[in-house]
């Protein structure tokens, strides 16, 4: 006799009871289709937050930052040195993370990219492109060296806890890095609205020469708002642990589809970057569920292509090119 | 003056003579594959260079090229040279379809866009395996079956100088090319959009069709390089879409010069050895040191030479000459 | 004066030069290419280890014989995963290096390509670890494959499924492959769509997903729709990791998982994800509790003490050690330098003893297309974090938990 009883779960719609059957499936269906949404919006909402600082970067400064992922990388290892090394947990050490990743960018920007914008009055893609991706190279292939390549992974209180509401689970780490992207989201929307630095990036992002004329330090704005850029991706790093891997060439995985998100939701919207990460994670989710996800990831970029051949200003661009 | 002769002979002679005198395969291997990147940084250069559109989308022509043949050679026997005419027509086709919707969207909106597509044809063809009789193998990746000896049916050599010789004359093809294009009226049209398409237009300058065209030209010979690549390294993958390889050869064509004619052949000549020097001294013992190195040449050439080596030297190239006369 | 100041130097010159060919024939250069760096670097480095304990050993113990002591240079190439590098980099050690054999490439694809050159310049070619059956269908005359062929691998699981299914009563009727799309998932999907149906199994889902994907959820939601008796699963470790941790999330109960090695069997898998791995099935070439050869704990234990991580062997670590030995043993048959005699020996070459026995099958001999005979797989569970020989029963140490218990029921 083998093995232990097994117990049938809900799932299993494989009873001789003819009668219920098809409704069992129809439901499982259902609920399939529910749970997929769910999770889509909640990796979504990650997805999307990390975006957003690149929304900020390539709206205010018209920057295109292919080192984003490695800037994100950089801040998933600092919070999981603070955790291993000095036992902090990641949603307190995201205030020393983001803080951090401030002075990270703001240096970056001023080290690289500003040296560019001073020489040239419009800076072409292409060199921004490029530099930045020699300096994904460069700061990846050095924690490369530095840290090894080992995939590393933490255990918190909540990393592997679920909750369990009506037969979903949800990841215990997803659905409050969700709810505090939302909350930082909101943050900086009231930020930007309300302070004085907040409207002086508004107005650089629309108008550069205007906002100059203004007496707006242009640079200064740049530098700010890689800073600020930096700060969210330290959140969202710290966000991420929890539940994901640390390794050197962890960005990569986030980079493309980044790009995606932010031309999707409008330049420099930072609610429109959230709103497209969602978007973007319910096609992942719902999408894998009909064709083969490998395929999926084309479907993306081809919505990517049509939106910009489409509405280049995205679902809440503001900017006019 | 007569510098401005000799000098380009004597250098077509070097290059001639070159595996007369180098006679080990592994700098001809290398030589090949300087002369490989800087034929294909030249066909972008068309498009990227003359027309002023930096396409970072260049690795789906090649890709397509080295498909195409290889396909044409296995399964119906087509001779690569002839798989290699078919395959630049199907990548200049392609180009229309990737021109169409990307040269509606200007700067960093029409560089992601190449780029997207790049990544939508990587997916395609690593998942892609069996379409009717044909096996694409998808991720796996198609292996050239090997034919021993020299042959130029076969487009196979056991003796690497015959390879060189080839990809030579292909550059000095397209070099012939792209002063062709430049000289020429259509080169004007192209370089008055490079430096301000808006202009352009409202002279007039039918600015969409002759981008298309352009970009057309640089697939075809892009697809070129393909076929050459496929047939001399005996290995095509999927990886050969990706993005990473487009913007290695946008880099060979800045680092040289984009535009300019030998820029690409000074990039490749600067870049392609860095990158298998790195490689073969630094790769085993460090691992992804070549990878810092290669991103901070990137980084160096960005911040103090975006316009690349060419320009600069040029300038000092014809200074000289001008205190001389 | 001057004369003899020259006749000294060329004496010198010659001397020194002699010296310089004496001590090179004192050694045997075999080059070796593995991933050393990008995301592979990490299984890179595992193989390098397994190589470096090898030939140390054989060094220690006075070399290849035949060849009067002459000790083993292995020369390390780093391919970074890329098959085309691979292809140059053998070429590099055959012409720069002058090495006499090659050993590598882990990877299929570089394995499959670099071969071909090894074919051309005819130099022979051990491939300890890559599964792809073309590998070895070619007719290529230089290439020796120790590794069981990939369709084959998708055999042995299925056979694994069967067998369980008698020997415990609970019997598996669909299964799923959920694989990277790569080109070994690719070949172990292949495989299972052929030999499933033999045994009557129907496979519910087919799933490619994208190597380096970002969530994993999408795809185990659809693993949790399909209702499936088995998963078969093929990923590199990082998607390992998120997998395993998204299936124990969602609650994914079917009878059982069954990995298909790479980066289940990488030690990080089980490091990383720790308790979750537990009752967890992976097909693999070889683990440390064998039963066939007591030199499988007594090598493993001497390795262990070796190496600076403490590690254990795990399979393509053990291959790679193991296939040095039978690159060992084709110098000493060999008793040459040359690399077409050194291709003779591996075609003719049948071990039945030494520490190339820590491979489960014997004799070690390849047949006519350099396929190693008699090559097969067995499955290990995780057990309190330790990968516990449960198939073929044979060779096996421990009896299987089938079916698994459920996530919930689990502490």
């Amino acid at each position: 006799m083998g093995g232990a009883k097994v117990t049938k779960g809900r799932w299993r719609a494989k009873e001789p009871s003819k009668v219920h059957c098809t409704e069992r499936y129809e439901v499982a269906y259902v609920i399939g289709f529910i749970e997929a949404t769910i999770s889509g919006i909640l990796m979504g909402g990650l997805y999307g937050f990390i975006a957003v600082s690149l929304s900020l970067i390539f709206g205010v400064a018209k920057i295109v930052n292919f080192a984003h992922g490695a800037l994100f990388m950089v801040a998933m290892f600092l919070v999981y040195w603070i955790l291993v090394l000095l036992k902090v947990d990641p949603y307190l050490s995201s205030l020393i993370a983001a803080g951090f990743l401030f002075f990270f960018g703001y240096f970056f920007q001023r080290l690289f990219i500003e040296p560019i914008l001073r020489r040239e009055k419009e800076t072409a893609p292409l060199t921004v492109i490029l530099l930045t991706s020699g300096l994904m190279m460069i700061i990846e292939n050095v924690a490369l060296l530095l840290f090894g390549a080992d995939y590393r992974t933490v255990k918190t209180g909540y990393t592997g806890k679920v909750w369990e509401i009506a037969g979903l689970f949800i990841a215990q780490p997803r659905m409050i890095g969700f709810v505090l992207s939302l909350v930082l989201i909101l943050l900086l929307e009231l930020y930007l609205r309300k302070t004085n630095l907040g409207r002086a990036i508004r107005a650089t992002s629309q108008d550069r020469e205007a906002a100059r004329l203004m007496g707006i330090d242009d640079y200064r704005v740049y530098k700010i708002t890689f800073g600020v850029g930096g700060t969210m991706l330290g959140f969202a790093a710290a966000f991420l642990v929890p539940f994901y891997f640390v390794h050197p060439a962890v960005g990569e995985l986030f980079v493309l589809k980044s790009f995606v998100i932010v031309v999707l939701g409008g330049l420099g919207s930072i609610t429109g970057a959230f709103l497209a990460g969602i978007i973007v994670g319910i096609i992942e989710s719902l999408g894998a569920q009909f064709i083969n996800s490998a395929l999926v990831e084309s479907l993306i970029f081809i919505i990517f292509i049509g939106c910009l051949v489409v509405k280049p200003t995205g679902l809440l661009g503001k900017q006019r090119e | 003056m007569s510098w401005n002769r000799t000098f380009p002979a004597v250098a077509v002679s070097v290059a001639v003579l070159f595996p007369f005198v180098m006679r080990d395969p592994y700098f001809l291997h290398a030589a090949i594959t300087v002369l490989l990147f800087a034929f294909l940084a030249s066909s972008w250069n068309i498009i990227g260079g003359l027309a002023g559109q930096h396409s970072f989308g260049h690795s789906v022509f090649f890709g397509i090229g080295a498909y195409v043949s290889t396909i044409l050679f296995i399964y119906w026997n087509v001779p690569p040279f002839l798989g290699m005419i078919v395959g630049g027509i199907i990548a200049a086709i392609a180009s229309i379809g990737i021109g169409y919707p990307c040269f509606k969207l200007r700067g960093p909106y029409f560089a992601l866009s190449t780029l997207a597509f790049t990544e939508i044809f990587r997916i395609i063809a690593t998942t892609t395996e069996q379409v009717g009789p044909v096996d694409f193998k998808g991720a796996a990746g198609i292996l050239i079956p090997f034919r021993p000896g020299n042959s130029f049916v076969n487009f196979q050599f056991a003796e690497k100088a015959y390879y060189y010789y080839i990809i030579l004359a292909m550059l000095i093809l397209i070099l012939f090319i792209h002063n062709w294009i430049e000289k020429s009226r259509w080169g004007l049209y192209l370089a008055a959009i490079r430096d301000n398409e808006d202009a352009a237009r409202s002279i007039g300058i039918n600015a969409r069709r002759f981008k298309i065209l352009a970009l057309m030209i640089s697939a075809f010979f892009g697809a070129m390089a393909g076929t050459f690549y496929a047939q001399f390294f005996l290995y095509i993958e999927p990886i050969l879409f990706s993005s990473a390889l487009s913007i290695e050869i946008l880099l060979i064509a800045i680092v040289g010069g984009a535009g300019t004619l030998m820029g690409p052949f000074l990039g490749s000549l600067i870049l392609t050895p860095i990158s298998e020097l790195t490689r073969t001294y630094l790769g085993g013992t460090y691992a992804g040191v070549q990878l810092i190195i290669y991103g901070g040449v990137l980084v160096a050439v960005m911040m103090f030479a975006p316009q690349g080596i060419i320009p600069p030297l040029a300038k000092r190239y014809r200074k000289l000459f001008e205190r001389r006369a | 004066m001057k004369t003899i100041g020259i006749i000294l130097l060329t004496f010198f010159c010659v001397f020194y030069y002699g010296l310089g060919l004496t001590y090179a024939q004192q050694e045997v250069k075999v080059g070796v290419l593995i991933p050393l760096s990008g995301g592979l670097a990490v299984i890179g480095e595992n193989l390098q280890m397994a190589h470096d304990f090898a030939v140390k050993e054989i060094n220690e113990a006075g070399g290849i014989k035949s060849l009067n002591g002459a000790k083993i240079k292995l020369i390390y190439a780093d391919t970074r995963g890329d098959s085309k590098i691979g292809m140059s980099e053998a070429e590099r050690l055959i012409l720069r290096e002058g090495v006499v054999a090659i050993m590598g490439a882990f990877q299929s694809s570089v394995s499959y390509t670099s071969t071909e050159v090894s074919e051309k310049y005819q130099v022979p070619y051990l491939v300890p670890n890559s599964l792809m059956d073309a590998i070895t269908e070619r007719g290529l005359k230089y290439t020796f494959r120790v590794e069981r062929k990939g369709s084959l691998w998708a055999k042995d699981q299925i056979d694994f499924i069967a067998d369980m299914g008698k020997a415990t009563g609970k019997s598996a009727r669909t299964i799923g492959v959920v694989y990277e799309s790569t080109d070994m998932g690719q070949a172990i999907a292949k495989g299972i769509r052929k030999w499933a149906p033999e045994k009557g199994l129907t496979i519910g889902l087919d799933e490619g997903y994208p190597p380096k994907t970002s969530d994993m959820t999408p795809v185990v939601l659809k693993m949790k729709r399909a209702n499936l008796d088995v998963v078969i699963l093929n990923s590199y470790t990082s998607d390992a990791i998120l997998l395993i941790r998204t299936i124990a999330d969602q609650r994914v109960n079917p009878i059982a998982f069954l990995g298909s090695s790479s980066g289940y069997s990488d030690p990080s898998f089980i490091k990383e994800v720790g308790k979750l791995a537990e009752y967890f099935f992976d097909l693999t070439e070889w683990t440390t509790d064998l039963k066939h050869s007591p030199l499988v704990q007594q090598k493993n234990a001497a390795y262990k003490k070796w190496n600076k991580d403490n590690r254990d062997f795990n399979g393509g670590a053990a291959f790679c050690y193991a296939s040095t030995y039978i690159l060992y043993e084709a110098l000493e048959k060999a008793a040459s330098y040359d690399p077409k005699k050194i291709r003779d020996a591996f075609a003719t070459i049948k071990i039945t003893k030494g520490p190339a026995m820590m491979i489960p099958w014997t004799p070690i001999e390849f047949d006519a297309e350099g396929q190693a005979k008699g090559a097969r797989m067995l499955v290990v569970q995780y057990r309190d974090g330790q990968r516990r020989s449960v198939w073929p029963a044979e060779i096996a140490s421990n009896k299987p938990v089938w079916p698994v218990p459920k996530w919930e029921e689990r502490k």
